[in-house]
């Protein structure tokens, strides 16, 4: 049983050391998925065109998030790949902001209704407004998980190069 | 435990272009085998028949008693180290060093193990996250050999590892890959016509011309006692001086000098007596003052040494080179007496050394 535990930690040892030279692809892999759900989002946002409801400054500021966002999630995923901690927060606030924007667009484009040949129709269909709150949710999730790995990990990586040190010198 | 055993191997290639010629050698255990040679001898090709990356047209190739001569390259249990490195230029030296063992699909944590335990061999623990064109020539160069190490495979081979690197460095990995074979102690084939790579780190060599072997021996006997007037004109630098002489009686007759002869030497060639041979004598083997005059031509001061240059007596179809100890000041035009204090004879015809 001893023997088994020591194994154990040895290999949990080795695996910390192996993060010295293995990047961290799984946090840079799930932002990347994050992009690919915004992706997803802001082509089915746009997908219907009802009346003149999509021609003012929200839609603007969407589209100019959305850019920002791409961008910024890239630019997290390679410091996230190098183990750059500080990135963790970036992508933690980017990822809390994905479901802050359920409540934006989504949710009002969902509730207004618009005067089509007299008629009150809704701009946003029930479906519609599910598969934009998932590719969100899956989005935000996808950030916030990068972020906790790359957090986690940059710990880890912390201490065993601090024992490391402490060793040589 | 790694033996090899080369018997009878044959290359003959499709547009029936023979390159070697009834190859054989047995490869012992831990031994280091250098196949020396001028490009085109076949060393390469028998190396690379022995990977297993050219067909063996005919005889067969033992690994430890098991015939591998059809087995394929991937299950030979063999490292090849290359001319080029061939180390992938996006991945770092980490991953490349890993990279045959991560195909393999072995536990991550067993790779980090060995690419660590390589890197420390090597002295590259401080590059595993560079990249290979952030390295020099002689770095990437033991990256190669790490990623032969981390495979732990029963015979390494090297093709010319040394060739791209400058002669400074050339040096310096010579010397590591001599620390190498003496730690890792495992059996090594290794292709170079540098003859003093072959030198230095040889337990024995082979040498090699037009696909022949020439000779086989350790070192020192290629260097002391040459097979043929091919050898001993290939090992050693300056190379040997050869010369047409005859025999009479106590004496060799050379055109323009004689050379007396020790009771040893009169023995050896007493068949051969009124007949034509070539002298050979190297030139680290004369000193100045004795029966042989040398026109001098140029004169190289090398610090402990001088190359002297010239032709006996004139002739200049009797071209000689002396590597004298010390500092001489000899110029152009002046005649220097020398000795041949160490002689090799061969047969004329067959050119065979004479012993």
């Amino acid at each position: 049983m001893n023997s088994t535990k020591a194994m154990t930690a040895e290999d949990m040892e080795i695996r910390t050391d192996r993060m010295r030279f293995i990047k961290n692809h799984l946090s840079a892999n799930l932002a990347l998925l994050a992009i690919l759900f915004d992706v997803f989002y802001f082509v089915t946002v746009y997908r219907q065109d009802v009346g003149s409801y999509y021609y003012n400054i929200i839609i603007g500021a969407s589209i100019i998030y959305n850019l920002l966002f791409m961008l910024t999630v890239f630019l997290c995923s390679e410091g996230v790949k190098n183990y750059k901690k500080n990135y963790s927060i970036l992508l933690f606030a980017v990822g809390i902001l994905q479901f802050v924007r359920i409540c934006i667009l989504p949710m009002k484009a969902h509730f207004a209704t618009t005067l089509i040949q007299n008629e009150e129709v809704r701009v946003m269909s029930d479906g519609q407004f599910m598969t934009l709150v998932v590719f969100l949710v899956a989005s935000g999730i996808c950030c916030i998980l990068a972020a906790a790995v790359n957090w986690s990990r940059c710990r880890q990586l912390e201490e065993h190069m601090n024992k490391l040190a402490a060793k040589t010198a | 435990m790694a033996e090899l055993s080369l018997q009878h191997i044959d290359k003959i290639y499709d547009n029936n272009v023979q390159a070697v010629f009834d190859f054989n050698l047995e490869v012992k255990d831990g031994e280091l085998i250098v196949l020396v040679g001028p490009s085109g001898c076949g060393k390469s090709t028998t190396l690379r028949m022995v990977a297993g990356l050219e067909d063996i047209s005919a005889g067969h190739l033992l690994l430890d008693g098991r015939d591998i001569t059809q087995t394929p390259a991937k299950d030979r249990d063999m490292a090849m180290v290359f001319q080029s490195y061939a180390l992938y230029g996006h991945m770092t030296i980490y991953e490349n060093m890993a990279f045959s063992l991560t195909l393999r699909k072995e536990d991550p944590n067993v790779i980090h193990k060995k690419v660590i335990a390589a890197a420390e061999i090597l002295g590259l623990t401080e590059q595993l996250n560079k990249k290979p064109n952030q390295l020099s020539g002689g770095q990437r160069q033991r990256v190669a050999m790490g990623r032969s190490i981390v495979r732990n495979p029963k015979v390494f081979l090297f093709d010319e590892p040394l060739s791209n690197l400058d002669a400074k460095l050339r040096g310096a990995t010579r010397r590591e890959i001599l620390l190498l074979h003496k730690r890792l102690q495992a059996t090594m084939m290794y292709v170079t016509h540098d003859q003093t790579e072959a030198l230095t780190l040889a337990d024995r060599i082979v040498c090699m011309s037009m696909g022949h072997v020439q000779q086989t021996g350790t070192p020192l006997e290629l260097y002391d006692k040459p097979a043929n007037i091919f050898v001993a004109s290939f090992i050693g630098l300056p190379p040997m001086n050869f010369f047409d002489v005859k025999v009479a009686g106590d004496v060799l007759m050379g055109e323009g000098f004689s050379v007396p002869l020790s009771e040893a030497e009169r023995a050896v060639l007493l068949p051969y007596q009124g007949k034509e041979i070539t002298l050979g004598v190297r030139p680290e083997d004369m000193t100045e003052g004795g029966d042989v005059p040398v026109d001098v031509t140029t004169n190289e001061n090398l610090g402990m040494n001088t190359l002297v240059h010239g032709y006996i007596g004139g002739n200049r179809k009797l071209r000689i080179t002396a590597k004298l100890k010390g500092w001489c000041n000899f110029k152009n035009g002046d005649t220097a007496t020398l000795s041949f204090n160490r002689r090799h004879f061969f047969d004329k015809e067959t050119t065979n050394a004479i012993r």
